[in-house]
């Protein structure tokens, strides 16, 4: 016999979309369940994404500095890595947030079962635990059961050499050959990470850009660096086949420019894309609709087709960010429970956490041309920072994109070390509707690299003395 | 052969009405000029007739719709044709189910008032310039950032906008609205029943407390001798034996009052609505108050001062009548210049009328009485039939020198035969 419980507010997902929305709804005191298939709370981005990533990734950034220093006078012997030890440091991390949220759940009194969740109807849910078939009566519901990573149709799935960034995560060794597929966020900071640890790394990605959908000119001066670290770059070119052979190594078939040529690799990663976890959910239950690339659509409000029922982050489509999932999450916990709120963010910033680190927020110049934007922009080289030289960072990069009429901040883009903590001041920047003016007044403390956004902005107004900008 | 039954033109300027009754159900029988609907405009009832005899096949329109003139409202079914009793019994089910069937999946979710109600505010804020905080802002006072004017530098809307938009909001509101009152459970004190004011008399009531509120009246109180007045009416109605119906004050009161407003135009107009220009008009239409079972209301008699005794007399019989049966048209209850509240056939000495804006004055006659008066060039007492009225007059308009003047002209008028008796 099945159990029964009835709440008020249903949470699908305890990522950092569907515990951010959890807990707001319980903080406005309504009745919360929230319910996740993992024992381990804080979903992709906490267990196998954004922060185990970004563990190893301080590994290899700092591991590469500790290199680059032997040009400023210091020399370490060659770094020895125990994987074990790697691979503990991490799970250390992810188990210190994940109990930190589980704690945080029960100081909330919001209730956590573990189980598989699929809709029953507009208003129930049935949860498969381990102890059982549980129903979950609600009023509201939402849905915040993210994504997984797509796999290449007909590629061998579940041969132990294929790595997806899931797998990839638990470092279980360091393949002496690595291709990654897929030259987006997650393949170039895993590859890097990989890289760092001593697999010899090649990645190739179909279209002839990394990091398709950003400026290249921000994407260039990491471009130029995983050539250094990376065996190759392979652009333009697709994966076609994929062959098992005897020692578990891959032999892989990849179509370029210049034709068919195979290669053999230990291990493959495959980061071509996430899709949204909609199988499980039995959505056909309810009335909720999908749109034509399968995502839930929904309104400014965070509601379903079905008014009842909320879906946020992954789920109801790009960008897939975590942190648009949280803002996302507390939004329809808000309309769920009564408080006036809409998800009116204007931009949500992007980073990959790549060394260097590239990040942009609001409109990007190939988004502009595309939809024949107009915008002016003010740029910034990192080469006239004294901090960025002092840190070896001389290869980054400021932009911002401005309104060519309200002189608004428009767009900014950054590569380079902290890009993603300095991109921060332009989305605040957009929000606020500041404009040119505005940013390059505001005193930026000297020196460190998020001056470098008062100085794009001083070179577009022309008042900049650092650098000598002919007039225009 | 089906038959639409299509909503006829209501008058000059009226465009629609709401639908405030349906006086018959699919598969009723109705004959030529029942009453099938009946309609409510800010003005009036009317009663809309079936046009031809036949059987309700369908209804096209519901109570509370506004409907359109050249819409169609039924479709009535000719009796002659016979046919199957089945399908006006189907009829509303089908319509029930396939309601139910396409609300369900909707009503089951059950947005709540709570949930509708925080939704307000602005659905797209991407082409305002307003920082979160105040889009947050915006939301919880349902204020959509659309209809606001930034202040802020360059023209951002600030927290300070928004509180200035509700404190014009509540000036304006207060100036129409009292504040709602807390709801008062009568019951606790004894039995009571609860009825429904009627269309009409909720419009009336909006208006009469609007004029209240609004014009800063002000009511002079006089009488007139009519003992002559009340023996050439009794003389009339005698020697007229051929009409059915007979003279009453009325006419004669609208007559002298088309007389004082042609000698004093300030009564005969309105202020502009910026209150900078009177509007003076050349035309003597006169409003009549009519008590009727749904409300009270106004049609205009036209031209006073054109018509003689007997033509106002007529009119007044038919549109009172009419007022009465809901079949007046609109645009008869539009145009007038000045109102005449009568109730001289109830009682009562004198009252306050309230001025129908935008008309500048209004009088009210109450029941006359016989009275013994001193008369100074007789030097004897003489009993006198006396009618009190009262001219209500706006203030912004009129002084109380004119008012007093208008009144003291208006009772020498209706003791002076002459005044009916040219033409």
């Amino acid at each position: 016999m099945s159990k029964h419980k009835q709440v008020e507010i249903a949470v699908i997902g305890a990522g950092p979309g569907g515990y951010a929305a959890a807990f707001r709804a319980s903080d406005l005191g309504k009745k919360v369940v929230l319910i996740d298939r993992d024992s381990s709370l804080g979903g992709v981005c906490l267990n196998r994404g954004c922060i185990p990533s970004k563990a190893l990734l301080h590994i290899s950034k700092v591991m590469d500095e500790a290199q680059a220093l032997s040009k400023m006078g210091v020399t370490y012997n060659k770094p020895k890595v125990d994987l074990a030890a790697v691979r503990e440091h991490k799970n250390r991390i992810v188990n210190q947030l994940s109990g930190g949220i589980a704690k945080m759940a029960k100081a909330r009194k919001v209730e956590t079962v573990e189980g598989v969740a699929e809709f029953k109807s507009n208003n129930e849910l049935i949860v498969k635990t381990k102890d059982g078939l549980i129903t979950v009566g609600f009023k509201k519901c939402i849905i915040a059961s993210g994504s997984s990573s797509s796999m290449i149709p007909g590629i061998l799935p579940n041969h132990p050499s294929i790595l997806t960034s899931k797998t990839a995560l638990d470092l279980i060794d360091v393949p002496k050959r690595l291709l990654v597929v897929g030259g987006g966020v997650i393949g170039l900071e895993l590859g890097q990470v990989y890289s760092a640890l001593g697999s010899a790394v090649s990645v190739v990605e179909f279209l002839p850009n990394l990091i398709p959908g950003a400026d290249q000119d921000i994407i260039r001066p990491l471009h130029r660096k995983l050539k250094k670290q990376f065996e190759a770059i392979i652009l333009s070119s697709k994966v076609l086949k994929i062959e098992a052979k005897d020692n578990n190594s891959l032999e892989v078939t990849i179509e370029g420019p210049a034709g068919e040529s195979k290669e053999i690799y230990d291990k493959v990663l495959i980061a071509v894309g996430r899709k949204p976890n909609v199988e499980l959910l039995k959505l056909e239950n309810t009335d909720i609709r999908l749109d034509e690339s399968g995502f839930i659509n929904v309104d400014v409000y965070q509601r379903t087709s079905v008014k009842n029922i909320f879906a946020i982050g992954d789920i109801i489509g790009n960008p897939m960010l975590a942190h648009k999932a949280t803002h996302e999450g507390k939004v329809a916990a808000e309309v769920a429970s009564g408080v006036p709120s809409a998800m009116d963010a204007r931009v949500i910033p992007s980073v990959v956490y790549t060394d260097p680190e590239v990040a942009w927020v609001g409109l990007t110049e190939v988004e502009a041309k595309k939809n024949e934007i107009d915008y002016e922009k003010g740029e910034f080289p990192w080469a006239a920072s004294g901090r960025a030289i002092a840190v070896g960072a001389s290869q980054g990069k400021t932009k911002i994109l401005f309104d060519p009429e309200t002189k608004k901040v428009l767009g900014v883009g950054i590569v380079g070390p902290s890009a993603g903590d300095i991109i921060s001041e332009g989305a605040l920047a957009i929000e606020m509707g500041a404009d040119a003016v505005d940013v390059g007044l505001t005193v930026h403390p000297h020196p460190t690299l998020g001056e470098t956004i008062g100085m794009a902005a001083e070179a577009f107004e022309g008042t900049i003395t650092d650098l000598y900008v002919p007039k225009k | 052969m089906i038959k639409e039954l299509i909503l006829p033109n209501l008058g000059e300027g009226i465009e629609g009405a709401e639908v405030s009754e349906i006086s018959v159900s699919i598969g009723d029988k109705v004959s030529l000029d029942d009453t099938v609907l009946v309609l409510e405009s800010d003005k009036a009832s009317m009663e809309i007739p079936a046009e031809n005899e036949g059987i309700v096949k369908e209804i096209l329109v519901s109570v509370g719709e506004t409907v359109k003139t050249g819409q169609a409202l039924l479709k009535i079914k000719h009796s002659d044709e016979k046919t199957d009793k089945k399908e006006p019994k189907e009829k509303p089910l089908e319509t029930k189910t396939s309601q139910k069937s396409t609300e369900l999946p909707l009503a089951a979710p059950t947005p709540t008032i709570e949930s509708e109600l925080q939704l307000s505010g602005s659905d797209t804020t991407n082409n305002v310039f307003a920082s979160p905080g105040v889009r947050r802002l915006s939301r919880e006072l349902g204020i959509n950032l659309q209809v606001i004017n930034g202040t802020g530098e360059k023209g951002r809307i600030t927290k300070d906008d928004l509180n200035g938009y509700i404190k014009i909001q509540m000036l304006l509101s207060n100036r129409g609205v009292p504040k709602p009152e807390p709801e008062i459970d009568f019951s606790k004190w004894g039995n009571i029943e609860r009825q429904k004011l009627t269309k009409i008399q909720r419009i009336t009531g909006q208006r009469l407390q609007s004029a209240w509120q609004s014009i800063p009246h002000v009511t002079q109180f006089d009488e007139a001798d009519i003992t002559e007045l009340s023996q050439y009416r009794k003389n009339l109605n005698e020697k007229n034996t051929k009409k059915k119906t007979k003279l009453t004050f009325l006419p004669f009161l609208m007559k002298a009052i088309s007389k004082v407003l042609r000698e004093r135009p300030v009564f005969n107009s309105s202020l502009d609505t910026q209150g900078e220009n009177l509007i003076i008009k050349n035309y003597y239409n006169i409003g009549v108050a009519v008590d009727t079972p749904t409300g009270l209301v106004v049609p205009v008699v036209s031209g006073v001062d054109k018509k003689n005794i007997y033509e106002l007399s007529e009119e007044l019989i038919d549109i009172s009548q009419r007022a009465r049966n809901k079949k007046l048209k609109p645009k008869e209850m539009t145009g007038g210049t000045f109102t005449i509240s009568s109730l001289g056939g109830v009682g009562g000495k004198f009252f306050t009328p309230i001025i129908n804006p935008p008309e500048v004055a209004i009088l009210g006659v109450s029941k006359s009485w016989w009275e013994s008066v001193y008369d100074q060039k007789t030097k004897k007492q003489a009993l006198k039939y006396i009618m009190p009225f009262s001219l209500s007059y706006d203030h912004r308009v009129i002084d109380g020198v004119a008012g007093a003047a208008f009144t003291k002209r208006f009772s020498n008028l209706l003791s002076d035969l002459s005044t009916f008796q040219e033409k």
